[in-house]
């Protein structure tokens, strides 16, 4: 998967949460508005309720009263006195509480504003009465019932009354209907809103699981890529050995049986050079023997060439020479091979080794060398390591036997063994104040058989290449860093432990 | 050698051949000396028709063995020469270029008798076969067995 598309990826999940965030805030704020609106219905249903509920029990205390006078003026029992007054003061209360109520609504409050002072009327009306009864005029009172004055009051009071019960009415439909489209609205926006934050969890979910099956299938697919590696790596490493054996056994080969020949070549040119002896001592004999007649014991005396003879026995001489030199020099050159590859195929001992004192040993070997070139060798302090004791003389023998042997002339020689650690490393550099070495040789010097600068000292240009296989066995690595005349120094890092994984054993 | 002892060179380079004979008789050994060059004649003249060996028995061998052959290693003629019953005594010199520890030590094992390295320096090599001739004139070869 590319960044980009991760990136996106990630930032898609966050908006789902966002808008999941979002849709669950704005259901719940909905729905306490809608709770709320509900509740507040609910509770205008209740007053409406209310409100008629007062209207009747007004128009029941106006009947009370009513029927309270009725009942004074035909008997003149106290008792309906009590009951007048009593009913007289509720019908105030009520009258004052439906006010109360009806406040919010101008109609009512209209409506009731007519009624009032109608009902007041009557009231007045019936104290009238009661009085006229009481003061032994009840046949004036019975009259004023019977003439019905008031009762066209009375009748338009229950008129107002009833529109009033018919305007609440209206409400309470209104409003009923009101509180039930807000129980539904909350009802089905809870039910969306649940559906909305069901899917989008549903989306997340998919959207995480896909997300986690990417995530396993890169997971194994780094798995499987690092074991191909390994066996990759493995694989190269196992070709470069093979090919490596292969050079090995090359180079042995070719080296052994270049040897062969080599020995027939050296054998028959021995045989001519006798044959040369032979013939010559024939030829200065006869030679002799042509000159003075006195004949001469053959092989007494040597008798001595002359002239012509001589030029072509010293130009025999000179060929041989030249065949046997060089054939001299190919067996060196063989033999240096041979060993090489035969030092390839030794088989490693890992010591505890003091390189000070193996070191010092050197030195001591060299001493003579060095007293010779009036040179000084320091050692300074070195870390011990594990390694092959042998490999590693012949590593610092080598480099310490060139830094003697290439010194400058007449400049008396300063040799430096130094040593350190570094991540694992064990690091030495021999360093000198000789002659140096040009850097486009640098790499030239560790070639076989070649060598570099001014040809003054014997060689064959081994060394360096015996010693930078060496190290490289020993799991090392090798530099130089030099100038023509400014000395050289030869750098050195072998692992301070041994690793198995050094090539102990070749084929 | 004062007996009738014959001389088997098994060498494959002629040139080496005629170097270590004409060494071998400078050294005043004159007894015959039956040249092979490769494995395969050399073997089925020591082991004859059936295989046996047993046209040997009774004769004094010495064999001059090379070890790099062009059909065969000397060490495969070494080990056969040492397990058969009729040419196990007759001394073998192992005669060869090659001076690896291992291989010297390997013949020593099969039952070589002398390994002598030839040296590339033709004195040495000369001075050697010369010894090696002046050994030859001193050492008893037993007769195989009949």
């Amino acid at each position: 998967m590319t960044p980009e598309a991760t990136r996106w990826r990630a930032i898609g999940q966050i908006l789902l949460l966002t808008a999941g965030l979002i849709v669950l805030t704005f259901i719940s704020a909905g729905s306490v508005y809608l709770v709320n609106q509900a509740r507040e219905d609910a509770r205008w249903v209740v007053h409406t309720v209310e409100v008629e509920n007062q209207i009747l029990l007004t128009q029941l205390q106006m009947r009370r009263t009513e029927s309270a006078q009725r009942g004074y003026i035909s008997t003149l029992l106290p008792d309906f006195l009590t009951d007048f007054d009593t009913a007289a003061s509720a019908l105030t209360v009520d009258l004052a509480r439906l006010r109360q109520l009806t406040s919010d609504n101008p109609v009512q409050g209209h409506l009731l504003a007519e009624i009032i002072p109608l009902s007041n009327q009557r009231i007045e009306e019936f104290r009238k009465t009661i009085a006229l009864a009481r003061a032994e005029h009840v046949d004036d009172a019975a009259r004023i019932v019977r003439e019905g004055i008031g009762r066209d009051a009375m009748s338009h009071i229950d008129d107002l009354a009833n529109e009033m019960r018919v305007e609440e009415d209206r409400l309470f439909v209104q409003r009923t209907t009101s509180a039930d489209r807000s129980q539904s609205l909350a009802a089905s926006m809870t039910g969306v809103g649940s559906g909305l934050v069901v899917l989008l969890a549903g989306i997340s979910i998919f959207l995480v699981r896909r997300s986690a099956r990417a995530r396993d299938t890169a997971e194994a697919q780094l798995r499987d890529n690092n074991l191909n590696l390994e066996a990759t790596v493995d694989a190269r490493t196992a070709d470069l050995r093979e090919a490596n054996d292969e050079i090995q056994r090359f180079a042995y080969i070719v080296s052994h049986d270049l040897r062969s020949p080599l020995v027939n070549i050296m054998g028959f040119t021995s045989e001519l050079d006798e044959l040369r002896t032979d013939i010559f001592k024939r030829i200065a004999t006869l030679a002799t023997a042509s000159a003075s007649p006195a004949p001469v014991a053959a092989g007494e005396i040597e008798p001595a060439l002359e002239g012509g003879d001589k030029q072509l026995s010293e130009g025999f001489s000179e060929a041989l020479g030249f065949i046997k030199s060089s054939i001299a020099k190919m067996d060196r050159l063989i033999t240096a091979i041979l060993n090489l590859t035969r030092e390839g195929r030794r088989e490693f001992e890992p010591v505890e080794i003091d390189t000070r004192e193996l070191i010092e040993n050197i030195v001591a070997t060299v001493a003579h060398q060095a007293s010779e070139a009036k040179a000084q060798i320091r050692i300074e302090p070195l870390p011990a390591i594990n390694s092959d004791r042998l490999a590693l003389e012949q590593i610092f023998s080598n480099l310490i036997d060139n830094a003697l042997k290439y010194l400058k002339p007449g400049v008396p020689g300063d040799i430096t063994v130094r040593g350190r650690t570094k991540l694992g490393f064990a690091i030495f550099e021999i360093a000198d104040n000789g002659r140096g070495i040009d850097p486009k040789d640098h790499q030239r010097i560790f070639d076989l058989f070649r060598r570099a600068g001014e040809q003054d000292k014997p060689g064959q240009g081994i060394g360096l290449a015996h010693v930078r296989a060496l190290v490289r066995r020993l799991g090392g690595t090798m530099s130089v860093s030099s100038e023509l005349h400014n000395g050289s120094t030869f750098t050195i890092a072998l692992p301070i432990g041994w690793k198995a994984g050094n090539r102990n054993r070749d084929p | 050698m004062s007996q009738p002892v014959t001389i088997i060179m098994i060498e494959d380079d002629e040139g080496h051949a005629r170097l270590i004979e004409r060494n071998i008789r400078r050294s005043g050994i004159n007894n015959e000396i039956v040249p092979f060059t490769n494995g395969t004649a050399a073997l089925s003249y020591l082991f004859g028709g059936d295989g046996s060996g047993i046209d040997h028995g009774g004769r004094a061998l010495l064999i001059l063995l090379d070890l790099n052959l062009p059909d065969m290693t000397g060490i495969d003629i070494l080990r056969r020469v040492k397990e058969n019953k009729y040419l196990k005594c007759a001394p073998v010199v192992v005669l060869t270029t090659t001076d690896d520890s291992q291989e010297i030590k390997r013949c020593y094992e099969l039952g070589c008798n002398v390994y002598i390295t030839k040296p590339v320096n033709y004195e040495s090599f000369a001075n050697a076969i010369r010894q090696l001739g002046l050994f030859f004139s001193v050492i008893q070869v037993p007769r195989s067995a009949p």
